[in-house]
């Protein structure tokens, strides 16, 4: 631990005390990381990372061993995570039982234990570092760069790291508009979805009449198998500060939210305890670093309703009303919290700022596509090897971050779809894998960049079904107040339930586009003007599929229950008789060396017969 | 002053006035069922929506709250404009089918009916546009029923769903209701008024000499409660209808004898 600090009192103050840091450290200290990230700490990393201390407690040693908690790596899927410094070594699916061995063998006798490396399921290569690991080669981590490496709960990790020093930048030597100019110089746009160029939302409000002015920081992610800004506050909760810190000297903000959802606990223990760290150092308050910045920044834990993402009902919520939002005729940079100019950004917009301001907009704009500059961080989830966070240069094709980084579909079987952009996004086909990943290119394709979700589906996923799935989602998550969200999904709903029962009528596929015009067209906010996507562009890609449900009564993924059957293929039947006994209906007939058969009249489709055949001969068709 | 282009026609109108006052000026009818001039713009029903034109660039908006700050064209005859609104009349059909009031509007913007089945229900012809709710804490300034429940289950109701103590029992929320929903029931013998379908009770004032029906007792009790002047003479008062008021008053104008100047 290191003794209480003495408040900075000028900017100077930052780097002279990242040096000291620097200097203090012993060059032939051992270092051991433990990912405390929800998905780590869910496998028990927290036990892994009492023992290390322990153990580092135990050693007796000259030298320095330190056991540190860490944000997430990204590597969900492999988790936990140990690293041991120095030298990276990178362990994964680390058990309590592991930790003797790590410390003996790899701290202090600096081998390399092969058995806990992460291996390659096709090459069979191990790889002892993060870089050699192809989930981490094609990603270029700007935003994500210090998660894994400096401890969320202590700043001065985080400004031994450089963290900070963009701030003392901004302060010692830019103008407001200098710091506009430079994120307007980055190209850098809105990571919330929307896509709204930030230097230009900054300039309005900077201009906007009306004191005080409030920024915030929307941390109210909530889509469904979404975890980037959960990663970001868990996992470096002061690039945030820092950014915000930036973006209201740049504004001429005095006051400052962070609205997260109360799902994210461990987010707001940690950033809650940052903002008390940057407290005491003299990063929020009054006059900061000895300038004439004073900002201070207030928590504020959303209820979770997936609507408060919206700004408007972001701000409703954050002033304590019901979160449900209004016309923006008159935008939030002029009118918004409390009917103050307010400047809303995601957390992952937020913790961009610091590196663009420590490396230059020109420096950031020289990564990514025409219009789309930088980075994007993405979950990475569903029928993927590699399941994780990443965060990977604008421009990037989708068939690389599917198939180099997530490792493609496992267990054989066939890409169908990568749905990106959250519950309004859309779903994207196998024969647009080759578009790079950019806010307008998603967007042509009938889906959109949302705040990172990417969900990759494969042949055995019913494409009417992850229609249905989301349509159902956002009809439970509309917040009712106007006509064409509320009773258009209903309506949509009602129409999709039909299909995927086996009742669809011809004419309902239309009637779904005519309604999901309605909604773009009339919806008072984007969740109702969205939501009609996953219907919208799996009817443009998959329309085949909507057919076979509503014409052949037949579910082409054979997920749709009634809509297939269950045959017993002939050849691979060693006719045991076990789907026979487990039949519950005596739907099953056969002898002894005999193919069974399953009469389709008697069968209820329940599947018993498939789980239970040792020879994989029930087949759905 | 800005000039607005509804359809060709030119007006001029405040800055920060809607497109729906330039349009009332311009005598060209905009369907609107949450709009009510008396209470704050929510655009809820999404029924005025009108076709703006930016400069080639179109886009629906709410003609009831969006504010004109620029001379700006609008469609209100537009397709795409009428195409909006048919669709969102026919989900309100959909909704509330029974009810007289929303088949006379429909019929006024050449709606014949819904292609779409009753998929939600509420209270019966409730659209949801939250008028009564907005003139009970605007202007009457009770706050005695707000909305409950998320999307398909937002309904309009007292706290806890219970009669609210708050209700005084004014009528506001049925005057302003479009679609009939909200009545004010007269207990004749019990004495009392009713607000259905919130289950608010108040006792009712009847006129002392010819019993009709007044106002309730909570209406009195506020109303004279705002007036300032020493009101003791009007509480002393026997409660009479405004019919017997009158009479009453004559008779004890006609008692006075009338001096003449000479």
């Amino acid at each position: 631990m290191i003794a209480a600090l003495e408040k900075f009192r000028s900017p100077t103050d930052v780097e002279t005390f990242s040096r000291a840091m620097h200097s203090k450290a012993k060059p032939d200290s051992k270092l051991v990381r433990v990912c405390i990230g929800t998905g780590c700490a869910a496998r028990g990393s927290r036990r892994l990372y009492e023992l290390f201390t322990e153990a580092a407690g135990r050693s007796g040693l000259d030298i320095q061993v330190e056991a540190k908690c860490v944000g997430c790596h990204g590597f969900c899927e492999r988790g936990p995570i140990v690293v041991v410094d120095p030298g990276g070594i990178f362990y994964q699916r680390v058990e309590e039982s592991d930790v003797a061995e790590i410390f003996r063998e790899t701290v202090l006798a600096g081998k390399v234990i092969e058995r806990l490396l992460y291996e390659d399921s096709q090459t069979t290569q191990k790889a002892s570092k993060a870089e050699e690991i192809p989930f981490y080669t094609a990603q270029k981590r700007i935003v994500l760069e210090n998660n894994g490496r400096i401890d969320p709960t202590k700043i001065q990790d985080y400004i031994t790291h450089g963290g900070y020093a963009a701030l003392a930048k901004v302060l010692s030597s830019m103008i407001p508009e200098d710091v506009i100019m430079e994120v307007e110089i980055a190209g850098l746009r809105g990571r919330g979805g929307g896509g709204f160029p930030t230097a230009r939302k900054w300039r309005s409000c900077r201009q906007a009449k009306g004191r005080p002015k409030y920024i915030v920081c929307n941390g109210d992610e909530g889509d469904p198998g979404a975890f980037m800004d959960r990663s970001i506050m868990e996992g470096n909760p002061h690039s945030v500060i820092e950014g915000m810190l930036i973006g209201a000297y740049a504004i001429g903000s005095k006051h400052g939210y962070i609205y997260v959802r109360n799902e994210y606990p461990l987010a707001v223990e940690n950033l809650k305890a940052a903002i008390v760290q940057a407290r005491e150092l003299g990063l929020l308050g009054k006059r900061i670093l000895g300038s004439s910045l004073s900002f201070d920044i207030d928590i504020n834990r959303g209820g979770g309703a997936f609507v408060c993402g919206e700004s408007t009902a972001l701000m409703a919520s954050l002033e304590g009303r019901p979160g449900i939002p209004r016309a923006k005729y008159i935008h939030t940079v002029e009118s918004g919290l409390r009917g103050k100019p307010t400047n809303l950004n995601n957390v992952e917009t937020w913790a961009n700022i610091p590196a663009i301001i420590n490396h230059g907009g020109k420096w950031f704009a020289g990564i990514g596509t025409d219009n789309s500059k930088g980075t994007k961080v993405f979950s990475l989830v569903g029928s993927v090897k590699n399941t994780g966070l990443v965060e990977v240069p604008m421009g990037i094709t989708l068939r690389r971050i599917i198939d180099e980084i997530g490792g493609g579909v496992p267990d054989g079987k066939r890409f169908k779809a990568v749905q990106t952009g959250g519950p309004s996004g859309g779903c994207i086909p196998a024969k647009h894998l080759d578009t790079r990943v950019d806010f307008d290119e998603l967007t042509k394709l009938g889906s959109m960049m949302g705040s990172g979700g990417m969900i990759v589906m494969d042949e055995s996923t019913c494409m009417v079904r992850v229609a249905k799935y989301f349509t159902d989602f956002l009809h439970k998550e509309s917040c009712g107040k106007c006509t064409p969200c509320r009773e258009g999904l209903s309506q949509m709903l009602c129409i999709l339930d039909r299909i995927t029962s086996g009742e669809g009528r011809v004419g309902d596929v239309e009637r779904l586009e005519e309604l999901a015009d309605l909604l773009e067209e009339t919806a008072l906010c984007a969740l109702g003007q969205t939501a009609a996507n996953p219907v919208l562009s799996t009817i443009r890609y998959f329309r085949n599929e909507y057919d076979a449900h509503i014409q052949d009564r037949h579910c082409p993924a054979k997920e749709c229950r009634g809509l297939f059957r269950y045959e017993i293929d002939a050849e691979a039947c060693k006719a045991c008789g076990i789907c026979m006994k487990n039949c519950p209906v005596e739907a099953i007939t056969g002898e002894k060396k005999v193919p069974h058969v399953i009469d389709q009249d008697k069968c209820t489709l329940c599947g018993t017969c498939r789980d239970k055949c040792p020879f994989d001969a029930v087949m759905k068709v | 002053m800005p000039t607005v282009t509804i359809d060709g026609h030119k007006v001029r109108i405040k800055k920060g006035r809607t497109v729906l006052d330039a349009a009332k000026k311009a005598g060209i009818w905009i369907p609107t069922l949450c709009y009510h001039a008396s209470v704050s713009c929510e655009a809820t029903c999404r029924l005025c929506m009108v076709e703006l034109d930016r400069g080639g660039w179109r886009q629906l908006i709410t003609s009831c709250n969006y504010p004109v700050r620029e001379d700006i064209v609008v469609y209100v005859s537009s397709e795409r404009a009428e195409k909006a609104r048919r669709g969102v009349m026919e989900l309100l059909l959909a909704r509330a089918p029974e009810s007289p009031e929303l088949a006379a509007l429909a019929a006024r913007m050449s709606v014949d009916g819904t292609r779409y089945p009753t998929v939600t229900t509420g209270e019966r012809n409730c659209i949801l546009c939250g008028l009564c709710v907005r003139v009970c804490e605007e202007r009457i300034g009770q706050e005695a029923i707000g909305f409950a429940g998320r999307g398909e289950e937002r309904s309009v109701v007292p706290p806890f769903r219970q009669a609210s103590e708050d209700c005084i029992a004014c009528g506001a929320c049925a005057v302003v209701c479009p679609m009939g929903t909200i009545n004010v029931r007269l207990h004749e013998d019990e004495g009392e008024i009713e607000i259905s379908p919130f289950k608010s009770r108040a006792k009712l004032i009847v006129c002392e000499k010819c019993g009709t029906p007044i106002f309730s007792a909570k209406v009195n009790e506020k109303a004279t409660s705002k007036v300032s002047t020493d009101c003791k003479v009007f509480m002393e008062l026997p409660p009479l209808c405004p019919k017997c008021r009158r009479s009453a008053t004559a008779a004890r104008l006609a008692s006075i004898p009338i001096c003449k100047n000479e």
